[in-house]
């Protein structure tokens, strides 16, 4: 456990101390607050509660900001191979199982601490207009269920597929899913929109909402019709739990293909 | 010895690289085969069939020309080297064009054998595909030349993408059509469509044209982020 957090530690000052994840993020959170329009948290009037205001805020950032943290991680497990610091790093006391645990740890970890600011930033922003100072508890309630479950998800795949993808089909694929997955409307082309799948927080943003519209496409009818119940506190738990779960499917997958590999070099390093 | 150094510069690109354009538009075919056999309708099918070649082939080709300017293992080698190093780039983004037309361009003769119609049909179907791929992968080579940083430029690859897809309305207003990349596949290929693929296509050779003279001086390419 202490090697798990000692790796984890050291990733997250790593990831958090690029600059690229910082302009990216500010890049598309700025776009996303330029461009929200009608429907977004600016338009909120005032008296609007804080936990709807802050989901409004969290689904908005939710849209385009993994796209960074997907980039980021895409080429962290590959970037090893390329350096040829894995034989290095093998010879560690850290097994592969700890070492693979603290990158996803880690990563997630630096790739929340933008999410984190951009709703922090927001609730401030607010408060001088709706004088709420409950804004900054919803901020956190609404990064820990809509923004921290999709970084989850994406970090797991972002580190872990483009291993045997390629980096750039990796990112082609990751961006495509994204419109796909989570955006175009299952009235257009079947999708996993509107499923509990959707790492964008679709179900957890609709709960936060409470006000009984759906934040995006939440349970709207369309492929695979048990994925798709009715938005409440109980489907938004589902959600967060099935969207963590997924990001871990990958990360167990290649922890146990690692843990395989070392076991069978082992005689030969001995 | 020009074919040799053609081939050299194909590899060093790098199968992965080279290979993600086909691998995204046999993706798109597949998918698109999965709706037809699923009686999700013909209309649905040639839609996503359109979609892959004017949205999903730029992208892919956009992914992998930043990811040929920024990853250059031997960069301070090349720098001792008489060949100029923007020749080198210059080559290996003329391999990922080359081959990127190879495969759209089977991808679309086999959507028409197949009974779809992927945007206005002869000659000017090269452009559902070209106009966009030029403009994006353009603009990637330049921010990747620029910023030295495949996160940063990847990110904002993906964030023009999918902002054109989202506020796709905004982006068909007289002021920002010329750099619709979604045209055909949002709009259709009447009135305005040639302007706007026109205007993607100057769009690309100015962004080419910028990513030429910065890769001019590849020295400031010596500090990359994520070497």
């Amino acid at each position: 456990m202490t090697a798990l957090l000692a790796v984890a530690r050291y990733e997250f000052r790593m990831q958090a101390r690029k600059r690229s994840l910082w302009i990216a993020a500010v890049l598309l959170g700025g776009t996303l607050v330029v461009l929200q329009g009608d429907r977004g948290p600016r338009s909120l009037p005032v008296g609007t509660p804080a936990r709807e205001v802050m989901a409004t805020w969290a689904l908005l950032f939710s849209i385009l900001m993994p796209l960074a943290y997907g980039m980021l991680l895409a080429d962290r497990l590959v970037r090893d191979r390329r350096l040829r610091v894995e034989p290095l790093l093998e010879s560690l006391p850290v097994g592969p199982v700890a070492r693979l645990g603290g990158k996803y740890l880690g990563g997630v970890a630096a790739c929340g601490l933008p999410g984190l600011a951009a709703l922090l930033v927001a609730a401030v922003t607010e408060l001088p207009k709706r004088h709420d100072p409950a804004l900054l508890g919803w901020a956190l309630v609404a990064f820990a269920v809509v923004t921290l479950p999709g970084i989850a998800m994406v970090a797991g795949f972002a580190l872990v597929c483009p291993t045997f993808l390629s980096v750039p089909l990796f990112r082609v694929l990751f961006v495509g899913y994204w419109f796909w997955g989570n955006m175009l409307a299952p009235a257009f082309l079947p999708s996993l929109t509107g499923t509990v799948l959707t790492p964008i927080g679709d179900y957890a943003a609709t709960w936060l909402l409470g006000s009984g519209q759906t934040a995006l496409f939440a349970g709207t009818p369309g492929l695979l019709p048990f994925l798709r119940p009715d938005p409440s506190g109980a489907s938004a738990a589902l959600s967060v739990a099935v969207i963590v779960l997924c990001g871990l499917i990958p990360m167990t997958a290649a922890a146990l293909a690692a843990h395989r590999a070392t076991r069978q070099t082992w005689p030969a390093k001995a | 010895m020009r074919l040799t150094i053609w081939l050299h510069e194909a590899r060093r690109a790098g199968p992965a690289a080279l290979l993600a354009p086909p691998a995204a538009l046999l993706l798109t075919a597949a998918i698109a085969m999965f709706i037809q056999l699923s009686g999700a309708g013909h209309e649905r099918a040639e839609r996503l069939l359109l979609a892959g070649l004017e949205a999903v082939a730029p992208l892919s080709v956009a992914m992998v020309a930043l990811t040929i300017v920024v990853r250059e293992t031997c960069r301070e080698l090349h720098l001792s080297l008489p060949t100029l190093h923007l020749a080198t780039i210059g080559r290996r983004l003329g391999v990922l064009g080359a081959s990127t037309a190879a495969c759209c361009l089977i991808y679309a003769a086999g959507a028409w054998l197949a009974g779809y119609r992927l945007g206005p049909g002869g000659a000017a179907t090269l452009l559902v595909w070209a106009a966009p791929a030029l403009w994006l992968a353009a603009f990637a080579a330049l921010v990747a030349a620029v910023t030295r940083s495949a996160v940063l430029t990847s990110s904002l690859v993906a964030l023009i993408w999918l902002a054109e897809q989202i506020w796709a309305t905004v982006f068909v207003t007289p002021a920002l059509r010329p750099l619709f990349l979604f045209f055909t596949s949002r709009v259709g290929d009447g009135p305005g469509w040639a302007a706007n693929r026109i205007g993607l296509l100057a769009g690309g050779l100015v962004l080419l044209a910028a990513t030429a003279a910065v890769l001019h001086r590849p020295e400031r390419l010596l500090t990359e982020e994520d070497a």
